[in-house]
């Protein structure tokens, strides 16, 4: 019963997965006429030395960093409200967490166009009080889609935070209540504790998800201003599509692979835990 | 019909045995219940003889037919488990109409069948309900009517009354017991509890670390245990062992008492006693001291120290009268109402009386 | 006021500072799909005298068509994924079958970054010469359609007690129907959930669309990307565009919020 679906995964992911790693080991190129030509670890070589890759790298990096921060921060908070509030709650909680059903794409644009000084919302709102704010201009562009970002995605941290709190034994609370202590305390000392395992995967889930960003980029800045959002899967479709490299493209993301898997193992092993 | 016969089953996981070298034959139209402590073996036994659970070696037999390698559907059982396993999605009737599904009886005959079936077991009136709208006791009704259904060679039963409260567990036990009796069908059932064990059983195999302690009638059971095992689990209160050494026909325990038993063995052993075969004298100057009380209706459990001893007797309530916490008693016994066990194997000595002479 | 009452107040608040936070975005797309092109350029209006004419551009311009094809790809994709991934979530779950290696695959298969497969895709695809169909991009989207379902009902098979399905092998089927008849009705409402989320995940994937489906037959996301035209603003039917593509999935996702985090954690936490 298993085969089928080893089967199928194996020609929708295992086939194109080595595959890809054949290309990394080419100069194949969609524009070339002739076949393609093995040249090694030439591209890796490359790849690993481009500074455009590792610029792509840790642009990703510290989109990840803040955009998952404050959505488990908030998503947190969230979370922690909708726990305890007692009118309307089923559609509250429709409607909260439902950005992250939105294609990407159309978020991006969306929000392209809410941010843009003349025809956007925004813009005019904060005139209204009078700051000035170019949301994709130099220096702001990556934060402003890491916010894009948290809009779309703190409903996911709070459907799991929501589950988990809601699945934590609520014995020790009321222990520690009947004790006397606050509920500062108590979230500090017991709550989260208990919440860790879920909050983890979570985090990890998140974090591998946001190092995907392409569409926000796509939508909104096309990598710019100069590189200052050109995140590893833009930069890798620009290198394979763009320029037709497909060879190095793929040698890429195979570095990327690289630097995801530990991430993966680690998720992993705590879902198992967390069972 | 249904005999079933195992023979040399065995059943182990790499460098661990469960169930050992096990022998039994279970006649047509028995009841028969497999009893011990947890980790014993007999569910993993039960699940043998049902095919839920491959064979390491032996072989099985169902009314003769070797059923060692078949699927349960090929053996012509039916099994309640413990928490009913009732399908959700199904009504009541739908699930004890289901096994019919696997022959080629028509549905609407099926339906009639799970509907008499249902009447018969009380249920007539809930045969459109779901499982979870039904009480414990109803869904275990179900679960027999689902079994019932089949006509089956045998029935197996794994701990089927565990998830009850007591009294309902004991109402429930006569009905199954009327049921089978009813049938005929041969039955065997597996239960920690041997309570369970001796009022249901026709025979009871008391089972112990993969092995049989003991086959017999719940009374040879009771009144001729062949090892302390044994005599210890069967019988509430427990039995009191006492070891000792037996010389002379006299049997002394490790404080110095000593009590008159007409015997020929002589060596260390352990004698059994059960609480209601050990007599209590009110004696000041008493080896005993009397610790707890417990009275219950008709008869009180006392608790005795004997010289760092525990002790546990059985005693009318009448004769409470003249008993109190705190008070001295001499303990004594009649030499019949021994069980006499050796030091080392722990296994029934024979009781000879000595002869007397004349 | 008593700190109960103040924390009420104050969580009160924030929720609805968060709801409103989501429902901006939102209200101002749908109010922008109603307007002119001239209405649109004042970004303070609210209330005006609301168009169509940007409704009826995208439907000229085919949005629908780019609809039908996104539910047709989602469609077969979950179709596919449905039947395999319940079968194989449930030998995993039942046998532990393929061990941890198999999970492990089909956890990072759900998380690989697109950019590893799509190069391939897009080779095979021409030598194979179906570059101008949807068959590259269904087995792409199969990819990561695939282990999110069967991950999602490994979760819900968890669930289900073994004794079920030992009680219908006693009661006289075989394995394969113990599991049809009994242990899969167990699951449906996971099933269902796990076909609303497959379905979405499909239907919301812009970077296999891009590059693996040529211009004329765009999928649904794509086509709205396309609104973002070299001419500027088509902000009104960019609007529409996105509404066609919001909608449908907004409503599902409320039906299947309740059995969402069961299938997302892999039954690491029961919601």
């Amino acid at each position: 019963m298993l085969l089928p679906l080893l089967a199928v995964s194996g020609v929708a992911v295992g086939l194109p997965l080595a595959y890809a790693f054949y290309l990394s080991l080419t100069n194949f190129s969609l524009t070339q006429q002739g076949p393609a030509g093995f040249v090694g670890v030439d591209n890796y070589q490359g790849s690993l030395t481009n500074e455009g890759l590792w610029s792509a790298i840790g642009t990703t990096a510290t989109y990840v960093v803040i955009a998952v921060t404050l959505e488990t921060i908030l998503g947190l908070l969230i979370a922690l409200s909708l726990q305890k509030q007692k009118w309307a709650r089923d559609i509250t909680r429709s409607m909260l967490l439902a950005p992250m059903f939105i294609t990407p794409i159309a978020v991006g644009l969306t929000f392209r166009f809410l941010l843009n000084d003349q025809l956007g919302a925004i813009p005019y709102l904060l005139d209204g009080v009078g700051i000035s704010y170019d949301f994709l201009g130099t220096g702001n562009a990556l934060l402003t889609l890491a916010l894009i970002d948290v809009w779309q995605w703190t409903p996911f941290m709070v459907l799991l935070l929501l589950a988990g709190l809601e699945s934590i034994p609520k014995q020790p609370m009321e222990a520690a209540r009947v004790d006397g202590a606050g509920a500062l305390y108590i979230f500090r000392r017991i709550t989260l504790p208990l919440l860790v395992p879920i909050l983890s995967v979570a985090i990890l889930l998140r974090s591998l998800d946001a190092l995907k960003v392409f569409e926000y980029v796509y939508a909104t800045t096309r990598g710019g201003p100069g590189t200052e959002t050109e995140t590893i899967q833009y930069f890798t479709y620009q290198t394979g599509i763009q320029f037709f490299r497909l060879g190095e493209a793929s040698s890429m993301a195979f570095i990327l692979l690289a630097i995801v898997l530990p991430l993966i193992i680690i998720l992993f092993r705590r879902l198992d835990r967390a069972k | 019909m249904g005999t079933v016969g195992l023979k040399s089953v065995q059943k182990s996981f790499g460098d661990t045995t469960i169930v050992e070298q096990l022998d039994l034959d279970f006649p047509d139209g028995s009841f028969t219940v497999l009893v011990g402590p947890s980790g014993c073996g007999k569910s993993t036994t039960l699940r043998m003889i049902a095919g839920l659970e491959s064979v390491s070696g032996g072989t099985i037999t169902i009314n003769g037919k070797d059923v060692t390698h078949l699927e349960p559907r090929d053996r012509n059982i039916a099994m309640v488990f413990q928490n009913y396993a009732l399908y959700p999605h199904l009504t009541v009737l739908e699930n004890i109409a289901f096994p019919l599904r696997a022959t080629k009886i028509p549905r609407e005959a099926a339906r009639q069948r799970a509907q008499e079936i249902a009447d018969s077991l009380g249920l007539g009136h809930l045969t459109h309900r779901k499982p979870k709208e039904l009480s414990g006791g109803q869904q275990q009704r179900v679960a027999i009517g689902r079994a019932i259904i089949r006509e089956p060679a045998v029935f197996l039963f794994d701990e089927p009354l565990s998830n009850l409260d007591a009294k309902l567990r004991v109402e429930t036990r006569s009905e199954l017991l009327a049921i089978q009796r009813r049938l005929g069908v041969t039955s065997i059932y597996v239960t920690h509890d041997q309570e369970e064990a001796m009022t249901l059983s026709d025979r009871m195999v008391v089972m112990r670390e993969g092995k049989i302690a003991q086959v017999g009638t719940p009374s040879e059971v009771y009144s001729s245990p062949t090892n302390v095992f044994v005599a210890t689990f069967v019988g509430s209160p427990k039995m009191n062992i006492l070891p000792g050494v037996l010389e002379d026909s006299t049997f002394t325990i490790e404080s110095g008492h000593s009590w008159s038993l007409p015997h020929a063995h002589a060596g260390s052993v352990f004698v059994g006693l059960r609480p209601e075969d050990l007599l209590l004298v009110p004696d000041d100057r008493g080896h005993a001291v009397i610790e707890q009380i417990e009275l219950l209706g008709p008869r009180a459990v006392v608790a005795l120290r004997l010289s760092g001893v525990k002790l546990v007797s059985v005693v009318e309530a009448a004769e409470l009268a003249s008993l109190a916490v705190g008070k001295a008693v001499t303990v004594t016994f009649r030499p019949e109402s021994t069980h006499l066990f050796d030091g080392d194997t722990e296994e029934r000595v024979p009781t000879q009386v000595l002869q007397r002479e004349g | 006021m008593s700190s109960r009452t103040l924390m009420s107040a104050l969580r009160g608040a924030f929720l609805i500072s968060a709801l409103a936070a989501v429902l901006f975005p939102l209200t101002w797309v749908t109010l922008a799909s109603f307007k002119t092109p001239q209405q649109l350029n004042d970004p303070s209006l609210i209330v005006f005298q609301p168009s169509l004419i940007n409704w009826s551009y995208v439907f000229e311009a085919g949005i629908l068509q780019a609809a039908g094809r996104s539910a047709f790809v989602a469609g077969i994709t979950v179709l596919i994924s449905a039947i395999v991934g319940s079968a194989a979530a449930y030998v995993i779950s039942t046998y532990k079958a393929g061990g941890s290696a198999t999970r492990f695959g089909i956890l990072a298969a759900q998380v690989l970054p697109p950019a590893v497969l799509v190069f391939p895709f897009l080779t095979l695809a021409y030598v194979l010469r179906v570059n101008d169909t949807l068959i590259p991009l269904i087995f792409a989207h199969l990819s990561f359609v695939l282990p999110v379902v069967t991950w999602f009902l490994i979760g819900f098979f968890d669930s289900v007690p073994r004794s079920l399905e030992e009680q219908a092998r006693v009661d006289g089927f075989t394995r394969f129907k113990a599991f049809l008849l009994v242990v899969l009705p167990q699951v449906y409402p996971g099933l269902g959930a796990a076909v609303i989320f497959g379905f979405t995940l499909s239907w919301n994937d812009m970077f296999y669309g891009l590059i693996l489906t040529p211009s004329k037959s765009a999928i649904l996301p794509v086509a709205i990307a396309g609104f973002n035209t070299f001419r500027g603003v088509e902000l009104g039917s960019m609007s529409a565009a996105i509404l066609v593509a919001v909608v449908p999935v907004v409503i599902a996702s409320f039906f299947i919020q309740k059995r969402l985090v069961q299938g997302i954690s892999g039954g690491a936490v029961k919601y």
